[in-house]
């Protein structure tokens, strides 16, 4: 009913004779993984979507979800449902890297701005051919990368192997944390796989552990990242281990329980909103998201892939203001005026980072958008860092 | 690799071995008896440790809901067919369980407590599964019993998401903690597990083996207009099946539910290899149906340790030859040609 | 006006897009390309009864090969359109000479263990882009003008059009005969000289061929290819496609394609509408109406709501003349059996068993029941090879001869139990006989170059039909047939294949006395037409006053040989036999 209403109201509204000329709304299409293998990633980004203010600005604004199974040809699928049936300005996700990839070529096409949930720096660079449509709000995991490399040479630690899917969302975390490594000096001495339905990962634990890493990462998202740290840690691992943000949801406190305790992961700021400190950037905007999603679902509930959705909200809404004098929403103009808004984002603050795009740049975080996390008896902890300048 | 890792690598081959077998028992048990090659097995399994586990956190189990629309569905139809104490039973039987679920769910019961309510949940399931989605097509050909099988196991699926959500649940282990044998760490779990599979494999291999009510069930796959002079009804045979196989499904997910994270779809990936295991036995034999789920598990565990990102690769690759190999022997056996 | 409706249906189907919202054409899109996979499949599983949870694997093939390609290489996607398809039929005719001996459900399962492997190889191959895939892949244009919109669901459609057509032609030739009768009909095809071994292969490759050119579309539409769209969620989609339009019907993989990704989209909208839920609710629902489709009709949609289909013989001449007689063998005797053993286990079935037929001869062959003698004429056709002795046909040595060659070679025989295609004509069904006469292949087959010799091979069947009185039930199903009809049948297909020596497995069971007096007047002609016969039978006096000679085996042993009259006044014989057989 929810979605019939969201588009039937303002509808309604708009054809009910009204004397000033009628009001065009802003329509977001959502394509988000609500099952298949990524389910984890797309079901708090609805949760978000569910509670996005329906006004942006003036403009009436409506959201049309649609699923994806995580499959590439259905997100294309879903994009061109909302592109030609749902006439959308403007799309936000998909929530993973090969959806999102496909995703990019229609949104080109098309002329309108998509804005992915997922991680992968590639969906939007370099910004060239319909890649200059695609915006990617996730911190890069290089960003990432600096926090972790930070702690482990405080911590005197050399030595890192991964544990990390075997798919799209592990490749790319292996893949530039290793680079990553080289620059700072650390030396990646195993990378292991696994699926994250995979009933058993003792066989990767010992394997990473049998090559003596000083720090283990774990490259892979929601709850099945916990098994390996359970292997790990019942293998008797005493090294540190580092998750990664993609972990950053309850559901990991809960599966991993005390041994989780001691982990630490490099995670956008807004995990701990209340407990950054006061002169923290983002912290109001942070506080604000995890008040409105708290509020609704829960003491606790927060994670990272809602304040993706939370932030591509903010960024399109104070781009719309800017763009709507290029055309009213409907119009290719108003798309393509969005679009050029959205990449002249500059300095916005959001629940997850500070943005500021540019014609090369349509990811515009820098270091405030991590920050390093510590999980203390089943809690994520803010571990205080010198304040990052840019 | 030393010794040590060697060991705990079998330790771990057997252990997903075990779980494999007991999958690939119950497929090679309901195929015998009635053709069908239960893809969703694997969703009994993921459904029952789902269950104990939100039972372990003291919520009402999502899967009543199936319980009790399936055990409707099936009394509505037996009423309409004029079987009255088919239809209250149906009824009942549902009704009691939810009841006492729903009295029972927000007090400690202990783990024998909670498992037993498990059983109870989700062991039926698999019976309402039969009479709903597979007897009506007794007659149908093996493909469309197939694709069946998928679309009952697609339907679960969602319907595993919608109540559990997407991410995953673990239970805590009914001996938990590991005892040292030999300097070698055993994790009691993992015994558990081994053990329970051990003595379930054997006794259904003596069941169908030695008793007449098994040789009875087998009769019927071969021979379903035979099994019927001689007064068994193919259907209550495939009632049975179901029945044994959603009770071992059910213990499966239980005992598993505390070694490694269950979520709404880890039941296909166990099912597939269970799969690959009973099709290795040539879906006929308990014993060999095991070796070949230890086979599996065996091949996996390696090949995870030294070459984790290719270990699916390795797994898939490796079952062709074994297929060719027991279809040479299979040839050698049977000239006559299946229809 | 029937000839017309393919014609109109296709016309219709080139003005939607003109019609259609634009939405409606990317539906038309997916719905396309799914069909033109599930054509393939319809062959593979439906038609030949090779269960496949592979073809999106194929499908991944040619996408990738373009794709790797166009980006690395800089090829034109019309350039690779022929490599796509070479490499995907490549691979899978490397995977079926692997598999496609596999039997049961062996096969389904290689499918899917392969297709596994495959996926996550991929997954792990940098230089195929590993799990993100490969991106920017240039749109199909014609010089300069990009195929996009309408265009491309046109040009999806017309590859619809020619998949469609490729399938109904195969299916509608030899190959395509041989094809329908594989699925439990293997013995029967041999004993007619076809090779199931290439059979399999053919049709392996070729519906391997069509998700190629599938795949190859997919790749240029997406513009971009990773391992998830080919995985095995894909592999069973097809299949659920296959199933619910109506596994053996080739417009049941247009319907059926069209179903699901039309039920998938309706599901979208109307699903969350009714319960708030995305995503798990249309999983659900979708498995539901899957369940439901199938347990109201288990023949897919086509199979509910249409006849089977019955192929139309296109563009046949109906005064062709039968095929020319093969060269008459003069080496005598035409059959020959020397010493042949064959051990089961510890019984032994066939103990030194020496018989010989000559030209215009017919051999008797008796026995109590379990004598031996269905053994003797499986070891004679090569079903089973002997422990010792020989087999000669016109003193060439076929005793390690495959059941194939043996058939080309000029020995035709019937079955004991019917062996006819209840879903074909018995027209059909004969003409299966002269499958080793004609040598067109499947691609004659499939751009129609085979037309004459069809014609032929048909005008041969029919004349076998004539000459044995069944002319008139040409067109009928053999599965309406009477029994009397269908030993007959069994009798024309055997000389439809113009065969030197017949083997004849009781033909005179369930005859009614007129059809045995009819038959046995057809088996003198036979003989005056110079043909050497074999009989099994069991009605003694309709078999002695055949024959020439008769062979007598009990226990498997060969107890007497003679005349008739020798064999009626052997001791031995009546003693084993006939004191019990003829009261």
């Amino acid at each position: 009913m929810k979605r019939i209403l969201l588009k039937a109201v303002p509808v309604a509204i708009a054809t009910a004779f009204l004397n000033a000329p009628a009001q065009a709304e802003i329509k977001v299409g959502v394509i988000l993984s609500l099952t298949g293998p990524a389910a984890s990633l797309g079901a708090p980004a609805k949760n978000t979507i569910d509670i996005l203010p329906r006004k942006m600005g003036d403009e009436d604004v409506s959201y049309t979800v649609l699923d994806d199974a995580s499959d590439p040809s259905a997100a294309v699928r879903a994009a061109r449902k909302l592109v030609d049936e749902d006439k959308v300005d403007v799309i936000f996700g998909p929530s993973v890297t090969p959806t999102s990839l496909a995703v990019v070529e229609v949104a080109g096409q098309s002329g309108l701005p998509m804005i992915s949930f997922a991680g992968s720096a590639a969906i939007a660079s370099p910004v060239e051919g319909n890649k200059q449509w695609s915006y990617v709000l996730v911190a890069p995991e290089r960003t990432m990368a600096h926090y972790v490399f930070d702690q482990m040479k405080k911590d005197g630690d050399k030595t890192l192997a991964f544990i990390s899917f075997n798919d799209a969302f592990g490749d790319n975390i292996t893949r530039e944390f290793s680079a990553a490594a080289k620059e700072a000096g650390i030396e990646v001495v195993a990378d292991e796989r696994f699926n994250s339905k995979d009933t058993s990962v003792t066989a990767q634990a010992l394997s990473a552990m049998s090559k003596n890493p000083d720090a283990i990462l774990i490259g892979a998202s929601g709850t099945p990242g916990v098994t390996p740290v359970i292997e790990l840690r019942n293998a008797g691992y005493q090294g540190q281990i580092y998750l990664n943000q993609g972990m950053a949801n309850p559901d990991v406190l809960r599966v991993g329980k005390d041994v989780l305790d001691g982990v630490m992961l490099s995670v956008s700021p807004v995990l701990v909103a209340e407990q950054l400190p006061a002169d923290h950037p983002v912290k109001e905007r942070a506080t604000e998201y995890v008040t409105a999603y708290e509020g609704k679902y829960g003491e606790g509930s927060r994670s990272l892939f809602g304040a993706t959705a939370w932030d591509a909200f903010l960024i399109t809404e104070a781009a719309a203001a800017r763009a709507k004098d290029s055309g009213a929403p409907g119009t290719p103009e108003f798309r393509k005026a969005l679009s050029e808004q959205i990449q002249a984002t500059n300095e916005l603050v959001g629940a997850e980072a500070v943005f500021s795009m540019s014609p090369t740049n349509h990811n515009g975080t820098d270091l405030r958008a991590q920050t390093l996390v510590r999980i203390e008896g089943g809690k994520w902890t803010y571990v205080p860092q010198d304040q990052p300048s840019q | 690799m030393n010794g040590m890792i060697a060991a705990l690598l079998a330790q771990d081959a057997l252990t997903s071995g075990a779980i494999y077998a007991l999958l690939a028992i119950s497929l090679v048990m309901v195929f015998s008896t009635t053709r069908i090659l239960l893809i969703p097995q694997g969703e009994i399994v993921s459904l029952s440790a789902l269950t104990l586990a939100s039972l372990e956190a003291g919520h009402v189990p999502g899967t009543l809901w199936l319980l009790g629309l399936g055990g409707l569905v099936v009394a509505g139809l037996q009423a309409l067919s004029g079987q009255i104490r088919g239809a209250v039973l149906w009824l009942a039987i549902p009704g009691a369980i939810i009841a006492a679920t729903r009295l029972l769910a927000a007090h400690d019961l202990g783990a024998a407590g909670r498992m037993t309510l498990t059983l109870a949940i989700c062991a039926p399931l698999s019976v309402i599964m039969y009479r709903l989605a597979f007897r009506p097509l007794a007659r149908a050909p093996t493909l469309v019993l197939l694709i069946v099988a998928m679309a009952v196991h697609v339907l679960l699926t969602g319907f595993s998401l919608m109540v559990f959500g997407p991410e995953g649940f673990r239970t805590r282990p009914l001996l938990p903690g590991t005892i040292t044998v030999a300097g070698m760490p055993l994790r009691l779990q993992a015994l558990v597990i081994i053990g329970t599979a051990a003595v379930l494999l054997t006794a259904m291999a003596l069941y169908f083996g030695r008793t007449l009510g098994g040789k009875a069930l087998r009769a019927t796959a071969s021979n379903a207009t035979g099994a019927r002079l001689v007064g068994i009804r193919p259907e209550a045979a495939g009632e049975v099946a179901f029945l044994l196989a959603g009770l071992i499904g059910c213990i499966s997910g239980m005992l598993i539910s505390s070694m490694t994270t269950i979520y709404f779809d880890t039941g296909f990936m166990i099912g597939l290899k269970g799969f690959m295991a009973a099709i290795m036995a040539g879906l006929g034999s308990y014993p060999l149906a095991a070796a070949g789920a230890v086979l599996i598990g065996g091949i996996e565990s390696y090949a995870s340790f030294y070459a984790s990102a290719f270990k699916d690769v390795i797994v898939f690759a490796l079952i062709i030859p074994v297929l060719i190999w027991r279809n040479m022997i299979d040839s050698r056996n049977r000239d006559e040609e299946e229809e | 006006m029937k000839a017309l409706a393919p014609f109109a249906a296709a016309l219709c189907l080139a003005a939607l897009p003109l019609v259609l919202p634009q939405y409606w054409l990317t539906l038309m899109n997916f719905t396309g390309l799914a069909a033109i996979v599930v054509l393939g499949l319809v062959l593979l599983t439906g038609v030949g009864g090779m269960t496949s949870f592979g073809q999106a694997a194929f499908v991944g093939i040619s996408a990738y090969t373009t794709a790797w390609f166009t980006t690395q290489a800089g090829l034109s996607p019309w350039l690779t359109l022929p490599l796509s398809l070479a490499v995907t039929a490549s691979a899978a005719l490397l995977i079926g000479l692997l598999t496609l001996g596999l039997r049961g459900h062996y096969l389904p399962l290689s499918t899917l263990a392969w297709s596994m492997a495959l996926f996550y190889l991929v997954g792990n191959l940098p230089q195929l882009g590993s799990h993100d895939g490969i991106g920017n892949l240039p749109p199909l244009s014609i010089a300069g003008h990009v195929l996009g919109g309408r265009a491309f669901t046109w040009l999806t459609w017309g590859a619809v059009g020619l998949a469609f057509l490729s399938a109904r032609n195969l299916l509608d030739s030899r190959t395509g005969r041989a094809l329908r009768a594989l699925r439990g009909g293997r013995i029967m095809l041999q004993a007619f000289g076809a090779d199931i071994r290439r059979l399999k292969l053919l049709v392996f490759v070729h519906a391997a061929v069509l998700a190629a050119l599938s795949g190859w579309l997919y790749a240029h539409m997406m513009r971009f290819v990773s391992p998830t769209p080919f995985g095995i969620s894909a592999g069973i989609d097809y299949l659920f496609m296959a199933v619910i339009g109506g596994a053996a019907s080739l417009w049941g993989a247009i319907i059926g394609s069209g179903a699901v990704v039309v039920a998938r989209d309706l599901l979208q909208d109307i699903v969350p509408g009714l319960t708030g839920a995305t995503g798990a609710t249309e999983l659900l629902v979708f498995g539901l109406v899957v369940v439901l489709v199938l347990q109201r009709a288990p023949g897919g949609i086509t199979g509910r709501f249409a006849p089977p289909p019955r192929l139309p013989r296109a563009a046949l001449s109906h005064d062709a003349t039968p095929l020319p007689p093969r060269p008459a063998m003069t080496a005598e005797p035409l059959l020959a059996a020397q010493g042949l053993t064959r051990r089961f286990g510890g019984l032994t079935a066939a103990n030194d068993i020496s018989l010989s037929v000559e030209k215009g001869r017919i051999l008797g062959l008796i026995g109590p029941n379990g004598a031996g003698k269905s053994t003797v004429f499986d070891l004679l056709t090569g079903v089973t090879v002997p422990d010792a002795g020989r087999v000669l046909l016109a003193g060439q040595d076929i005793t390690d001869s495959k059941q194939t060659a043996i058939a080309r070679a000029g020995l035709a025989r019937t079955f004991q139990h019917t062996r006819l295609r209840g879903d074909m004509t018995l027209l059909e069904n004969v003409a299966i006989g002269a499958h080793a006469r004609g040598g067109c292949g499947a691609l004659a087959s499939i751009f129609r170059r085979d037309r004459a010799e069809e014609a032929r091979i048909f005008a041969t069947a029919r004349a076998q039909l004539q000459r044995l009185g069944l002319e008139a039930r040409a067109e009928v199903l053999a599965g309406q047939l009477s029994q009397g009809e269908r030993r007959t049948a069994e009798i024309a297909r055997a000389l439809a294949s113009d065969p030197t020596v017949l083997l004849l497995d009781e033909p005179a069971a369930g005859l009614r006395h007129a059809e045995k007096q009819h038959l046995a007047s057809l088996l003198h002609q036979l003989r005056a037409e110079g043909l050497a016969i074999l009989i099994i039978e069991h009605d003694m006096r309709f078999l002695l006053d055949l024959v020439d000679r008769v062979v007598v085996l009990n226990f498997g042993q060969q107890i007497a040989e003679g005349t008739p009259d020798e064999v009626r006044a052997n001791p031995a014989v009546q003693s084993a036999y006939l004191g019990e057989g003829e009261a």
